[in-house]
């Protein structure tokens, strides 16, 4: 399925999310912890968004999941970043980075 | 790749959900762990967690509905809870399945007749390049003449448009051995017919080019009925001999079961062939140009020539021989006709006036249903706006609701389609035999994807503005009033006043539709044919020339033959005459008076020539208008006498006494000298040979010795039942010749509601459909003021407590439908102005606008409609205000 470009915080969630499963397979409580602490509390993931993108990238083939283990013992689903979404975690991150620029030029010019 | 991603999925539904389920949990615990190590005490740490979700069953949803499997799932839940709901109110289905069932059935069947006759390809190679080719003169009207052989000959050696043309001309014939003498019909044609056509017989090779040529022509072609019927389907057929009027004639092909040519202009029988024969050209046709016309002319275009440029080229060269040979092709044009067009012409406009008329009932049906829905969709509100408030999307609502209409129109359809079986060979059977020529219907892909397509159709069309109309509901508002008053509410009743004015006037183009062609149908069935049809049987007995080869020999078996019927009991008259009436058949010539100027053979006055037999005005009833009929003498030889009919002498008489008159009949000879002058010696009064539809013509009455014919029609006046004396005739024309068949039985009556058939049919079709658009338009009407009724139960409580009387009430509702009727009127009777005009070419004596017509369907419209809105109006008078406060 394919997502519409324009659509900021969608794009952005994924590129968090991948970003953070590029460190490690993880599940999907402890995305939500890691971008929130990584963001030093700024950025903060709607559990009502977070597993239909997840699933959502599971689909399109970017993320694979599999039951595994918690650190204190819970069974949680545990995702993994696929070639595929290697490959698109660096395609966002481009994009990301010229957004941003883009971005700073027009702030820095006004 | 992802799709076997998908399927798999679905392979594992249920897993997923369960894992789905199972991963929330296990984020919420973790959560509640980490909140309870912060210091939460357990419950609020739960209830953090919990919350944090939201909406948990939302949320599952959403994440289902990234995957195919979530789409599946969630469109087989509509579909069940749909079904669920049909299944609660089973009136409201009934209702609204049955309603839908005959609108699509309806649909389907006439889509299934215009199928076989407009869209089906004919049964010959690349039909599309296949042509008529007719002559046409300007002086009659007549636009497919059939063609002069002498003509043909020019055309096929002048034209450069075709690449080859064919010639047909219809003989009977009796066909004997192997059974019962019989009658047939036998095309005679050009040797090249099957290969023009690209049609190859079932058995055998067929003609060779050989069989065009004289002394190699005695050879047949039979059609597969007759092979079946009179020669059991003899796979050995082929090379054995039949007797044709008496001559061996050798087996060459058996034609394909699909095959026939029929092309009712040119038919000179009216009837289908049974066989075919090849028919050579004397060498006086080639020789000089006498002969009459005679023959139907089809032809194949060369590829890349357009009909246009065939037309042109055709023109081009008519004009050229009317140069050439004025006596013989003055004012003679060329007419190049599809033959599509020539097989569905007549059909064509009378097909789509129906379907139109179907389409129209479907769309007043759908207005039905959808305004049910809309109803019904105002007592589900507050559930809707429950299921709104916990999360349902509109467009998850609107697609519920669709579903809900789909399901009701793919059960509306599928009911219909099969009632299309059934109701298509219901209108075979009502059809007239010579009108829809179809053996029977075959449900075929096109057919089942127009019914599927108008199922769909249907179904979106009566499920958008309901579904719409929900899902845009405010739900705060609805559950503040309860359901009542509230905009959505306002919505609806605007929704369903405007498909209840759309379908009056749907239905009023309708009825006005049918009740014109109802009032043409009984000025047409009131036209006096001329004579009496009454007790009238008519038969066809033809002579073949190798027995009976000289007029002598025809005129003695025929005087024979009356004698003998005369004499058999419950015969009160008998007569003869070479063509039956009423049935278009007949020959016609130019006439000259002799005391007018001589002028162009082409440019005399035209007439009908009718040979008849003795006592045929009196058999007829047929009366003497100016001075006598035929004595008996004139009835055994040639006296060189004719009587005229009061069409003739109104048109070419100006006047002028007719009695003692000379005047040539052409029929004989194309010279004058070939022809004896006939003297006048009375006027008959007119009979309406072409159809009741159509103004006498001018014709000539011979009597039998001026001009033999072998073929003649048989009229027998009975005293009672006509068929009850076929049997004793057929015994007496046994007992004169053995080998002689009675062909085409018919009494006069069955020919005369033969050629009724067309106008029956349509008007019966048109009135059926009409007659459903008023029942649906009033269940429509009856409907809203119902409704309203009952939702204005309390205020009407109200009124009577505060003492509005009966009749108050009354007007009060009334007023309601009464607008509405009146809209409804206002807009129907406008369209129907315009639409009306495409019945024209289809009414008699009538105006596509007759205003007696329309006054009559509107004010039958009213009444009915009134009447509708009155039932529901009186229950209104009698709300008891006591009950009707207390209800809440």
């Amino acid at each position: 399925m394919l997502k519409p470009k324009n659509d900021l915080l969608q794009g952005t969630l994924a590129l968090l999310v991948l970003k953070t499963l590029a460190r490690g397979p993880m599940h999907g409580y402890g995305i939500t912890l890691h971008i929130q602490q990584v963001s030093e509390d700024i950025l903060r993931v709607e559990e009502g968004s977070l597993y239909p993108a997840l699933h959502r990238m599971e689909q399109d083939g970017w993320v694979s999941a599999e039951w595994g283990m918690s650190e204190n013992n819970r069974r949680a689903r545990y995702y993994r970043l696929t070639a595929a979404g290697r490959k698109q975690l660096a395609a966002e991150e481009l994009d990301w980075q010229r957004l941003t620029q883009a971005v700073a030029h027009v702030l820095k010019f006004a | 790749m992802s799709w076997i991603t998908r399927l798999r999925g679905m392979l594992r539904r249920e897993r997923l959900d369960h894992d789905l389920d199972e991963e929330l949990r296990s984020h919420i615990e973790m959560r509640a762990a980490d909140n309870l190590a912060a210091g939460m005490s357990p419950e609020a740490a739960r209830y953090e967690a919990q919350k944090r979700f939201g909406n948990t069953a939302l949320l599952k949803e959403d994440t289902r509905n990234t995957d195919i499997v979530g789409w599946v799932d969630v469109a087989a839940r509509d579909f069940r809870y749909a079904l669920r709901m049909l299944q609660r109110s089973p009136g409201f289905t009934a209702v609204a399945v049955l309603t839908l069932a005959l609108g699509i059935g309806a649909n389907t069947a006439i889509f299934s007749a215009i199928n076989s006759v407009l869209l089906r390809p004919l049964p010959y190679h690349d039909p599309g390049s296949l042509v008529m080719v007719w002559e046409t003169n300007s002086q009659h009207p007549k636009p497919h003449n059939t063609v002069s052989p002498p003509n043909f000959l020019d055309w096929q050696t002048r034209n450069t448009a075709f690449s080859d043309m064919a010639y047909i001309a219809d003989v009977r014939n009796n066909l004997t051995g192997n059974g019962d003498p019989e009658e047939v019909v036998v095309q005679a044609v050009s040797a090249n017919f099957f290969s023009v056509l690209g049609v190859n017989p079932l058995l055998g090779t067929g003609f060779t080019p050989e069989n065009g040529q004289a002394g190699h022509d005695n050879v047949v072609i039979l059609s597969y009925g007759l092979w079946k019927d009179r020669f059991a389907g003899d796979s050995a057929i082929v090379g054995k001999s039949i007797l044709l009027n008496g001559k061996p004639r050798a087996v060459v092909g058996v034609a394909p079961q699909n095959f026939n040519w029929f092309i009712k202009d040119g038919s000179l029988t009216g009837a289908k062939p049974r066989l075919w024969s090849p028919f050579v050209f004397k060498q006086s046709f080639h020789d000089h140009k006498q002969i009459g016309r005679f023959l139907t002319v089809a032809a194949r275009l060369k590829p890349g020539v357009t009909h246009a440029q065939a037309q042109a080229e055709m023109t081009a060269i008519a004009a050229q021989l009317e140069h050439e040979y004025p006596d013989f092709d003055g004012h003679w044009g060329v007419n190049v006709v599809p033959l599509r067009q020539q097989i569905s012409g007549e059909l064509r406009p009378v097909l789509l006036i129906l379907f139109g008329a179907v389409a129209f009932v479907l769309l007043i049906a759908c207005a039905n249903v959808s305004s049910l829905l809309l109803a019904r969709a105002a007592s589900r509100e507050r559930e809707m706006a429950i299921r709104t408030a916990i999360g349902a999307s509109r467009w998850r609502i609107a697609r519920q609701l669709l579903m809900e209409s789909l399901l009701l129109a793919v059960i509306g359809g599928g009911i219909g389609v099969a009632l299309t079986v059934l109701g298509t060979n219901a209108l075979l059977a009502a059809s007239p035999h010579n009108l829809l020529d179809l053996p029977s219907v075959s449900i075929d892909l096109r057919l089942l994807t127009f019914a599927a397509a108008a199922t769909l159709l249907a179904g979106l069309l009566f499920g958008f503005l309901p579904s719409y109309v929900s899902a845009h509901s405010q739900i705060s508002q609805t559950l503040r009033e309860g359901g009542r008053g509230s905009s959505t509410g306002e919505r609806r009743r605007f929704a369903r006043s405007a498909f209840v004015v759309a379908q009056l006037s749907l239905a009023l183009v309708l009825l006005a539709g049918s009740g014109l062609l109802i009032r043409s149908f009984v000025r047409l069935v009131g036209v006096h044919p001329g004579f009496d049809t009454a007790h009238l049987l008519t038969f066809k007995v033809s002579l073949p020339q190798s027995k009976y080869a000289t007029d002598k020999l025809c005129m003695a078996f025929f005087q024979q033959l009356l004698a003998r019927i005369g004499a058999v009991p419950g015969v009160r008259s008998v007569t003869m005459e070479n063509y039956p009436p009423l049935t278009g058949l007949g020959a016609a010539t130019g006439v000259h008076l002799l005391n007018q100027p001589q002028v162009a053979l082409m440019d005399l006055p035209v007439a009908n020539v009718r040979v008849v037999g003795p006592e045929y005005f009196s058999t007829m009833s047929i009366p003497l208008r100016v001075g006598r009929l035929f004595s008996e003498q004139e009835m055994a030889e040639e006296k060189h006498v004719a009587l005229i009919n009061q069409a003739f002498a109104d048109k070419y008489l100006n006047g002028v006494n007719p009695l003692g008159q000379k005047a040539v009949i052409y029929m004989k000879s194309l010279a004058e000298s070939g022809n004896q002058p006939s003297e006048i010696i009375g006027v008959v009064g007119d009979v309406r040979q072409m159809g009741l539809d159509v103004a006498a013509e001018p014709t000539v009455y011979w009597p039998m010795p001026e001009l033999v014919y072998s073929g003649m029609t048989i009229l027998v006046r009975t005293s009672s039942d006509p068929l009850s004396v076929v049997s004793a005739i057929h015994n007496e024309l046994q007992q004169l010749d053995r080998e002689q068949p009675m062909a085409s039985i018919a009494t006069m009556d069955q020919l005369l509601a033969d050629s009724l058939s067309r106008a029956r049919f349509t008007m019966l079709l048109l009135g059926i459909f009409a007659a459903v658009a008023l029942l649906l338009a009033a269940v429509g009407i009856y409907g809203l003021i119902a409704y309203s009724v009952t939702q204005r139960t309390q205020e009407l409580g109200i009124r009577i407590a505060l003492g509005a009387q009966r009749r108050d009430v009354l007007r009060l509702v009334l007023r309601h439908g009464t607008r509405l009727t009146l809209l409804g009127l206002a807009l129907g009777i406008a369209a129907a102005l315009a639409i009306t005009r495409l019945l024209a070419s289809l009414l008699f004596g009538i105006s596509a606008t007759d205003p007696l017509t329309f006054a009559g369907v509107a004010a039958l419209l009213a009444f009915v409609a009134l009447l509708a809105c009155f039932i529901p109006a009186r229950r209104a008078t009698r709300v008891d205000p006591i009950v009707a406060l207390r209800y809440e």
